[in-house]
């Protein structure tokens, strides 16, 4: 019995995963057709160029060229993934709550801003043990102020009952406003006034902080990656595990599929919408300060022109998962993959790089189907087995 | 012209795990009125689903009026005239009752909806029928009977002529039931054919022509009602005798375990007091029963004594301790267990596996985790035991998704958590709702069980029979108000009918005296 059991889960388990790539499939191939369009409304792109230009998305940053090329392409695409998967969890682990978490880009921005404020405050630490704990500090407090800034909209959710949506669009740009008028206000203290630039922040191995690399820059030569990628995996992980093996994601999940029937249970249904949203808060303020702890990253500071894409890439990233963390590992290292590809797919052909932001938005509107996939899945599976046991 | 309006012919449909339908025939003729019996996850609900669009079916035909028809969809099925009330309601929570009755064939002009009419057609509906709503409220603020009328007002409403009722009555009370047989006679002998699913022999002997009998998912008779007996129907279904009427010691009440004072609650649409200076005890080792119509504050006064609700003035004592301002979860682990009366509301998260669910109050506990860590071993080991003991049947055991499950082994699956949960204190409201007779008869030797080993258990029912056979005092509330007490061997249901429509009271000496 407890074997089959076992087996009916992973079976559940593949079947998940075989949707999302039915997915990507099918993004993959709506690609073909637009690239294939595109070359009969441009006559200067022959018809050939679509299935070179989707083998280069498909193959992201392999296709870059020689291999020095394709490690350093690697090397900065599992870098940019890190933000990336960062804030698919945070919006993955808010879901698992019933919670819509679009207020990622001001988790993200506070994170951002309190971590670079740390890392260049300090005087330049002068051995690597003081610039360690310094990088820690920093860490941290992007995961504090992201907590606080997700738990606004879980506390007015909770007490007031105001949808999370609307507050967390509004603290999106009370983020941005803060964050502009901190820099604006303390002059060129944080500024890079090097090199013209002054519209960003000193890079911060400017003060000696820099994420750990061992050795991984020699791996992928010329690329900036440092562990922030282990770093985010290992989180991934470990927000897996709290939300499958612990009371505590037992309470955030019961909590997120019936608000009412937890509540009878005696959960404090409340207490979890702030610390669910929280805990997802965090998760976007890690992102942003382990990509500008890495030390060569730019902070642009007039925020609130823009909130950061990363906050909203979150989205797709998590629904891509169906909301599972271990998921959002494979797909926030999908996403930038295919956005490798698309680079490249403007440097070797006549394509620009908007073909890839289009594929992947083709392969997000999919994902919507994934649930009808795997129901699909399932149902031609009990069929099998019926026939089977019938013969 | 065919002479019935439906035929569904060697239907079969397999979930994970079981064959829910397995080659069942089914004909409906014009105008009668056919029950569906059959025991807890017997395939009833899914055979109708079928017939409503809302599952197709693996092999077979369905005929509507001699012709094969595929339904694919709920719209189908609405336009070959079959309409569904359903056995757990389908309403739009934030939606008013009027809303949802019309949902789906709403009239507009120019684009705006035109609710006068719809309210007018309403009204005059639920005036014919006698099925009292209040076209206003949101659906999540009102009762299951309340939402029940609702549905059925929404087929009269869209004029289907083939209706499926599945269990409609579970959660009506006594006039109400009597009430709505005589619209389904009515209705039949308007030329609509009807489709009656319930677990009450008596009202299938009242109001159906025939009554087609499932068993674990398979066809087994359809006979004629004039030619049966309730005793012959059970048989039919659960292959063996089944004696209803507990043969219960009586009472041995010991001390006080729960204690209301004075209980004020507030009604949530209104502002007045649903529960208007109640006061109650209830004492270990007997099972006292507040018997009503529905409505008349019971649900509040129950949600207030559990902690849903919050209560406006008064005191709820659990075993000598004021608990009234306690959360839920100290009320949960100081000896308090709850069937709740809504099972999909509070009862169980659907999303959860049955093992899930069977730990719901409990996960905390060091029985069940250390050190944060949930035990999956021990739940594993733990649900399993109670779906052995209770009898809980689904298609994957303990990690059955809850959603899948039948309502009635849904409703065990409750039951067989609260009353292994430790309590001295067993509060539960309609516990038997949609359970087949066997596992009514179950379930009702398990609640005397539980207070022969010295719990005091607070019922809630407006079923009469089982408030009579189960209870060793009776308390009838009326208006917010316990407006009497009897003793159930020495009153009948008409004296109790009497109290509960509010054409006597009694003097209740402590409640007056509070009140002042
Ligand atoms: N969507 C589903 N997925 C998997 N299994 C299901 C699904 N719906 C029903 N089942 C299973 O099919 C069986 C029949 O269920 P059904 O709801 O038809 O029973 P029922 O006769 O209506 O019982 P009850 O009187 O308790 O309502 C049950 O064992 C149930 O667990
Ligand atoms: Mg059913």
């Amino acid at each position: 019995m407890n074997t089959k059991n076992k087996n009916m889960k992973s079976i559940a388990a593949l079947d998940s995963i075989i949707a999302s790539l039915v997915c990507i499939l099918g993004g993959l191939l709506v690609g073909t057709v637009v690239l294939l369009l595109l070359s009969i409304v441009y006559p200067s792109i022959p018809a050939s160029e679509a299935i070179r230009g989707i083998q280069i998305v498909l193959a992201g940053p392999l296709s870059s060229g020689n291999v020095r090329s394709i490690l350093f392409n690697l090397g900065d695409m599992l870098l940019e993934t890190t933000p990336l998967m960062m804030t698919g969890l945070s919006v993955a682990i808010a879901f698992k709550t019933g919670l819509f978490n679009i207020g990622a880009p001001g988790q993200y921005l506070m994170g951002a801003m309190s971590s670079l404020l740390i890392a260049l405050s300090f005087p330049k630490p002068n051995n690597a043990g003081s610039a360690l704990l310094i990088w820690l500090l920093a860490f941290l407090s992007g995961a504090v102020l992201g907590a606080l800034w997700g738990a606004i909209p879980g506390l007015l959710k909770a007490v007031f009952n105001i949808n999370e949506v609307i507050v967390c669009i509004m603290t999106n740009w009370i983020a941005a406003n803060i964050v502009s008028w901190v820099f604006y206000s303390t002059g060129d203290r944080f500024i890079n006034t090097a090199e013209v630039k002054t519209q960003f922040i000193r890079k911060t191995f400017t003060n000696n902080i820099e994420t750990a690399k061992f050795g991984l820059d020699k791996v992928f030569p010329g690329s900036n990656i440092d562990i922030s990628i282990f770093i985010t995996i290992i989180i991934a992980i470990i927000i897996y595990i709290i939300l499958e093996k612990t009371t505590f994601g037992y309470e955030l999940k019961a909590c997120g599929y019936n608000r009412n029937a937890s509540k009878y249970a005696g959960m404090s249904e409340k207490r979890n919408i702030v610390y669910s949203m929280a805990i997802a808060g965090a998760l976007a303020g890690i992102g942003s300060s382990l990509w500008f702890l890495n030390g060569q990253n730019e902070f642009l500071w007039n925020t609130y022109l823009s909130l950061p894409s990363e906050g909203f890439n979150g989205i797709p990233c998590a629904l891509l998962a169906s909301n599972n963390p271990i998921g959002v590992i494979f797909t926030s290292i999908f996403l930038r993959w295919i956005e490798r590809g698309g680079f490249n797919l403007s440097g070797f052909t006549d394509y620009n790089e908007y073909v890839s932001a289009l594929i992947i938005a083709v392969i997000i509107y999919f994902s919507g189907f994934s649930k009808y996939i795997k129901d699909k899945l399932s149902k031609s599976r009990t069929e099998k087995i019926i026939k089977e046991g019938n013969e | 012209m065919s002479e019935y309006a439906i035929e569904m012919l060697n239907i079969t449909k397999e979930f994970p795990g079981i064959r829910a339908n397995d080659n069942i025939t089914l004909r409906l003729r014009k105008g009668e009125i056919l029950a569906l019996l059959g025991e807890n996850g017997a395939g009833k609900s899914t055979l109708m689903s079928i017939l409503f669009g809302l599952y197709q079916a693996d092999s077979g035909k369905i005929l509507v009026n001699g012709k094969e028809v595929h339904i694919k969809d709920p719209n189908d099925a609405n336009k070959y005239g079959i309409g569904m009330d359903h056995q757990h309601f389908k309403l739009v929570e934030v939606f008013t009752v009027l809303e949802n009755i019309i949902l789906g064939c709403e009239t507009t002009k120019f684009g705006f909806l035109q609710l006068k009419e719809a309210r007018e057609k309403v009204v005059a509906l639920s005036k014919k029928y006698g099925l009292y709503v209040d076209p206003d409220a949101l659906v999540e603020d009102i009762t299951v009977g309340m939402q029940q009328r609702t549905e059925i007002l929404r087929m009269l409403y869209k004029n289907n002529d083939i209706l499926i009722f599945d269990e409609p009555t579970a959660v009506l009370t006594p006039q109400e039931i009597d009430e709505l047989m005589k619209i389904m006679k009515e209705l039949a002998k308007d030329g609509k054919s009807i489709l009656f699913i319930s677990h009450k022999l008596n009202e299938i002997m009242k109001v159906a022509d025939r009554c087609t009998i499932l068993r674990k998912g398979k066809y087994i008779d359809t006979v004629d009602i004039k030619d049966v007996d309730p005793e012959k129907l059970s048989e039919l279904m659960v292959g063996r005798k089944i004696n209803l009427v507990s043969n219960k010691k009586p009472a041995e009440p010991k001390e006080t375990v729960l204690e209301v004072k004075d209980l004020v609650v507030k009604d949530k649409i209104h502002g007045i007091n649903a529960v208007n200076h109640a006061s109650l005890k209830v004492r270990a080792g007997e099972i006292v029963c507040i018997a009503g119509i529905d409505g008349n504050g019971q649900h509040e006064f129950i949600n207030a004594v559990t902690g849903l609700m919050p209560i406006e003035s008064g005191h709820v004592i659990l075993n000598g301790e004021d608990i009234s301002h306690k959360s839920i979860r100290y009320k949960n682990t100081h000896g308090m267990s709850h069937i709740p009366e809504d099972r999909h509301k509070h009862g169980l998260v659907l999303d959860y596996s049955l093992e899930q669910n069977m730990v719901l109050q409990r996960y905390f506990e060091d029985e069940f985790q250390t050190v944060g860590f949930i035990k999956d071993n021990d739940v594993r080991g733990y649900a399993n035991r109670l779906i052995e003991q209770y009898d809980v049947r689904s298609g994957q055991g303990p990690i059955t998704i809850s959603r899948t499950m039948s309502g009635g082994n849904q409703q065990k699956a409750i039951i067989a958590r609260e009353l292994d949960r430790k309590h001295n204190l067993l509060i539960a409201v309609q516990p038997t709702r949609g359970l087949d007779v066997g596992a009514i008869e179950y379930i009702h030797n398990q609640i005397i069980k539980s207070r022969d080993s010295g719990a005091g258990v607070l019922l809630v029912s407006f079923e009469l029979e089982e408030v009579m056979n189960l209870s060793d005092r009776i308390l009838v509330m009326h208006n917010g108000e316990i407006v009497g007490e009897f003793d159930p061997k020495k009153t009948d249901i008409q004296e109790l009918g009497l109290y509960m429509a509010g054409a006597k009271r009694q003097n209740m000496g402590e409640t007056k005296e509070s009140a002042v």
